[in-house]
């Protein structure tokens, strides 16, 4: 029990960065009907900004709070979500504004030419060996709730999530631009009618998706002690995954897969290992957590076999 | 026959005769000497001709030098008879620096360009490919090239009357002929001028002397053969009217015609007016395609003797690689039915890919016999490769349909990445049972294939060159037959818009299961030859890259498309393996251009090499692609016409084909071949 709590919220602050990056999808999907696959790269450029940022300010692990680690994170976390920002804009004007009324396919190949392009400047700036942040949260950092030990970390990864998600929320639901971003993924043509910049809202939502992953490019750093080139596959594919899940162009679609994930890759540690002696032949052979990308996808193709548009894809038809 | 009219240029007088005549003789003639004397052609003619004189001499083998001859003496026949077709199918007007502009370009650049890059075929072609499309660019914006496109109309369609076929035929023998003799005079010179030079053997005279009477004669008689050809793809009247050359006998007896749709559109009609002879491009038109495919297919059988006459040691590693290429072409046309015909996005194509390698890894070695206690001797495992190659294929076929069966009701991104998880479960699975694909290590000794008396080992790549070209040519022939059949209409159909077809009759789930499982089928066969000439299979040989880099090649071919497909495979492997580890050793030589440039971005990026950049590349060329020409290389007819409208001034009213359409036996009476 005691485990199957932990896992949970280990599972917990694993599924919140990837639904800051499933919002990223989900948006940029919502608006346009791309799967952006250049967002996980954005995601990965965004943790490599972290780090060259931290390392500049001299950041050690465990560090002493004083001014200078504050201003660092701030520094970090901001210039990630801002140059990611950048960065998609960019993307969005180069790569997919000309094929905006291109084939269905079009803009998707270029999207995965984006992320290959992506993948290989990663590659180049950083090499192709994993490389480690600062641990600003040691090992140290864990309070004791009863027998269940909870980091530190993951409380600080969960309520930033949280606070970005709500933001994000306040900002589609309450503002003029959220309400405008509305309108053009509902109808393109009768917003523009209505007198929406309908080119400045895509931009605009490519703006809030890649800085979400930005910032998640931060927290995930915050959280996990290593980043390489492909981590921005690996973990748009699941974060995709994720949008998919919750039913893509939804935002709480997007957080509700993000978090499901989260977990079922959390609690797949618990299926034992069918060759341990121990187990009697239960379970997979080298145990849960070797099959966890296989169980996700499964879990994916049986949902998508019984609700077509994902856990919520039909109940909410708004979509951002 | 009301439509009949005549066209005095395709039968002008003897002065245009004769400037179609200087036109192609020249045309043709200038990139055979240039392949003769400045590569090694003649290198190659004379290691046959003295290998045969004197064995002693010869750099290979007698084998080699029959096939090398056999080749070569085919070369020169076809292009005998290419003269011909080419003088007869021209209209003419066309000028004369216009076509040799084009055959600089297209024909003599690209051997001077391999030349010039020590012999490396791909590296030259890859810079042709930069090189062509500038040329373009060039064209579009002068106009001494502009006015030849209003040229290409259909107006200069006609029918023919049997005087002036009779006409063709005689001009395609004269331009045999010419043909002939101006190649046998330039070598008559070139030969005795090198003989007193004392550079020529005095056994060659013989062969020059009969080279010399051989070619005028032959010249004549294939040019007949080419005006043949020109005749058959003309637009020929029928019924009642008299057919020329060959014709009259398929036409007298039958009164009905097959009918041609030929009339669909606008659009269309252009296009076919295009294929027909006589034509202002006759090198573009069906006909020449014909010569160009058959030209093709010679030097591709005989590839593997011809290599070291051309590009000299290194043949192996080569046909190694020409190989590894062959699987990606099967792969992509594989692909090519999902994407491009029935417009189903697959992201997991190499999940069936691995299947279709394990299924012949697992069987194809000693795993099979460890998992069932059943013992079949290696050499009898070896000869199962035949009927094993279909079940394997049949295996991921079945997968194929598994995956597509939950998949169908889902619209197109949710199917993307349903198979993209499929493509994610699938390595993952082989990497944890273990206990049949010996996981992470994969399974080793896995048997190659066995035929009669021919040695399948690791250094001898001819064995494996054959197996997959009479692969690929098995995978094509079915590619075109599906996609010609009711079954590739339909997945036509469903690509274009589903709702449409499915009230139109079409069955969607079986339609998209069959696509699925012929996908599916092709990558099995892949499969089964990679991993049988691998010798091994391994999980981390298939992952979604895989996935996206078979995309990749279907994109930039060009969607639907077979030749372009196939074009697009090649053009992604040579990128890939060769262009981009050839550009790091030319980079790492001091004395080159590319190393200061290198120099340059290593000072700033420690890392790069351009291997390294792979991605990037490929990246930026996807994007490009997708933003300046979506249809691909090649695209297909249809796609071509959905993504470019033809501009209106480019319409082509019917009655410019020189038949009316109220006549009512239109149909009937008009046929393209």
């Amino acid at each position: 029990m005691t485990l199957f709590v932990q896992l949970l919220i280990v599972g917990l602050s694993g599924g919140a960065i990837y639904a800051l990056i499933a919002l990223g999808y989900t948006m940029v999907y919502g608006i346009i009907e791309l799967i952006n696959f250049a967002h996980g790269d954005i995601f990965m450029i965004g943790t490599f900004i972290t780090i060259t940022i931290l390392q500049a300010f001299n950041v050690t692990d465990d560090p002493t709070v004083n001014g200078t680690l504050i201003a660092a994170i701030l520094v970090a976390f901001f210039a990630s979500m801002i140059l990611c920002a950048i960065l998609g804009v960019v993307i969005e004007r180069v790569a997919y504004r000309p094929l905006r009324n291109a084939p269905r396919l079009a803009p998707l190949i270029s999207a995965i030419g984006v992320s290959l392009i992506l993948e290989d400047i990663g590659k180049l700036w950083k090499g192709l060996s994993p490389i480690s942040p600062p641990q600003i949260f040691g090992a140290g950092a864990v309070f004791y709730i009863g027998p269940i030990s909870i980091q530190v970390v993951d409380i600080v990864v969960v309520v930033v999530s949280i606070l970005l998600m709500v933001g994000l929320q306040w900002m589609v639901n309450s503002t003029r631009l959220g309400r405008a971003m509305r309108a053009v993924a509902q109808d393109r043509e009768a917003a523009a009618l209505m007198g929406v910049n309908v080119d400045f809202i895509i931009s605009f939502t490519f703006l809030v998706g890649t800085g979400l992953a930005g910032a998640a490019g931060f927290i995930y750093l915050l959280k996990f002690p290593v980043t390489t080139f492909t981590i921005g596959f690996d973990l748009g594919l699941i974060a995709f995954t994720a949008a998919v899940l919750g039913g893509i162009g939804n935002l709480y679609g997007a957080m509700l897969g993000g978090l499901v994930i989260g977990l079922v890759q959390s609690l797949v540690n618990l299926i034992p290992d069918s060759n341990n002696p121990s187990s009697h032949g239960l379970g997979l052979p080298h145990g849960g957590g070797a099959w966890a990308t296989a169980i996700i996808f499964a879990i994916l193709i049986l949902i998508l076999v019984f609700r077509p548009s994902g856990l919520l894809g039909q109940q909410t038809p708004e979509k951002v | 026959m009301s439509a009949v009219t005549m066209n005095t240029n395709s039968t002008g007088p003897v002065s245009t005769t004769r400037s179609l005549l200087i036109k192609w003789v020249i045309a043709l003639l200038v990139p055979v000497l240039v392949f003769n004397f400045v590569w090694q052609g003649d290198y190659l003619i004379n290691n046959v001709i003295l290998g045969f004189i004197n064995p002693a001499d010869a750099l290979v083998d007698t084998g080699s030098l029959i096939q090398a001859s056999i080749f070569i003496l085919f070369f020169y026949l076809v292009v005998l008879a290419f003269a011909g077709y080419l003088v007869a199918a021209d209209t003419g007007r066309r000028s004369m620096l216009e076509v040799w502009v084009d055959v600089l370009i297209f024909a003599v650049l690209p051997i001077l360009l391999i030349v010039l890059v020590n012999d490396n075929l791909i590296i030259g072609l890859a810079l042709c490919a930069i090189l062509w499309p500038i040329y373009f660019y060039i064209r579009r914006r002068v106009p001494f090239f502009a006015r030849s496109k209003a040229l290409l109309s259909p107006k200069s369609v006609s029918l023919l009357s049997a005087e002036q076929k009779a006409a063709m035929v005689r001009r395609a023998r004269l331009g045999g002929f010419a043909f002939g003799l101006s190649l046998a005079i330039t070598w008559l010179v070139v030969d005795l001028v090198s003989y007193f030079a004392g550079a020529l053997p005095t056994e060659l005279l013989i062969v020059t002397a009969v080279r010399t009477v051989f070619l005028v004669v032959a010249g004549y008689f294939l040019g007949w053969v080419g005006g043949i050809v020109a005749v058959r793809l003309t637009l020929s009247a029928n019924a009642n009217s008299a057919n020329g050359g060959d014709n009259s006998a398929q036409s007298g007896a039958n009164g009905r015609r097959k009918r041609q749709l030929m009339m669909l559109a606008s659009s269309r009609a252009r296009e076919e007016a295009r294929e027909v002879v006589p034509n202002d491009l006759p090198l573009r038109s069906a006909g020449a395609r014909r010569f160009f495919l058959i030209l093709l297919i010679a030097f591709v059988l005989f590839y593997p003797v011809l290599d070291p006459f051309l590009f000299g040691y290194g043949t192996a590693g080569r046909l190694a690689g020409y190989t590894d290429a062959g699987y990606y072409v099967i792969l992509a046309l594989g692909l090519n039915i999902v994407v491009g015909f029935a417009g189903l996005l697959d992201l997991g194509y190499v999940a069936f890919f691995a299947i279709g390698a394990y299924a012949w890894g697992i069987f194809g070695s000693t795993q099979f016999g460890r998992l069932t206690n059943i013992i079949i001797q290696p050499e009898v495992l070896s000869w199962l490769f035949w009927p094993m190659i279909i079940v394997t294929a049949l295996i991921a076929a079945l997968w194929g349909v598994i995956l597509g069966a939950p998949t169908l009701r889902l619209r197109g991104d949710y199917l993307a990445i349903v198979t993209l998880g499929f493509g994610e479960i699938v390595p993952v699975v082989f990497l944890n049972l273990d206990k049949y694909t010996n996981g992470t290590n994969g399974i080793v000794g896995v048997r190659s294939p066995a035929f009669f008396g021919i040695q399948w080992t690791v250094i001898n790549h001819v064995p494996y060159y054959y197996l997959i070209l009479a692969l690929i040519a098995l995978v094509i022939f079915a590619n075109v037959r599906l996609r010609d059949s009711r079954l590739g209409r339909a997945w036509i159909a469903i690509r274009e818009d589903e709702i449409a077809a499915a009230s139109s009759g079409v069955n969607l789930v079986r339609t998209k299961l069959f696509a699925f499982g012929t996908g599916a089928f092709f990558s099995g066969i892949a499969g089964a030859y990679f991993s049988a000439k691998l010798g091994n299979v391994s999980p981390d040989l298939f992952s979604f890259n895989d996935s996206v880099i078979y995309l990749a090649m279907v994109v930039i071919g060009g969607l639907g498309s077979i030749p372009g497909v196939i074009v697009g495979a090649l053009a992604v492997y040579s990128i890939n393996l060769f262009i981009l580890n050839n550009l790091d050793s030319i980079a790492s030589d001091p004395t080159s251009f590319l190393y200061g440039i290198d120099q340059f971005i290593i000072h700033y990026i420690p890392s790069f090499t351009f291997g390294n950049i792979r991605n990037l590349v490929f990246g930026i060329i996807l994007v490009a692609i997708m933003i300046f020409r979506p249809e691909g290389l090649i695209p297909s007819a249809r796609r071509k016409r959905e993504l470019h409208q033809a501009p209106e001034e480019e319409a082509v009213e019917l009655g410019s084909l020189d038949v009316t359409t109220t006549d009512p036996g239109f149909e009937a009476e008009v046929r393209i071949e």
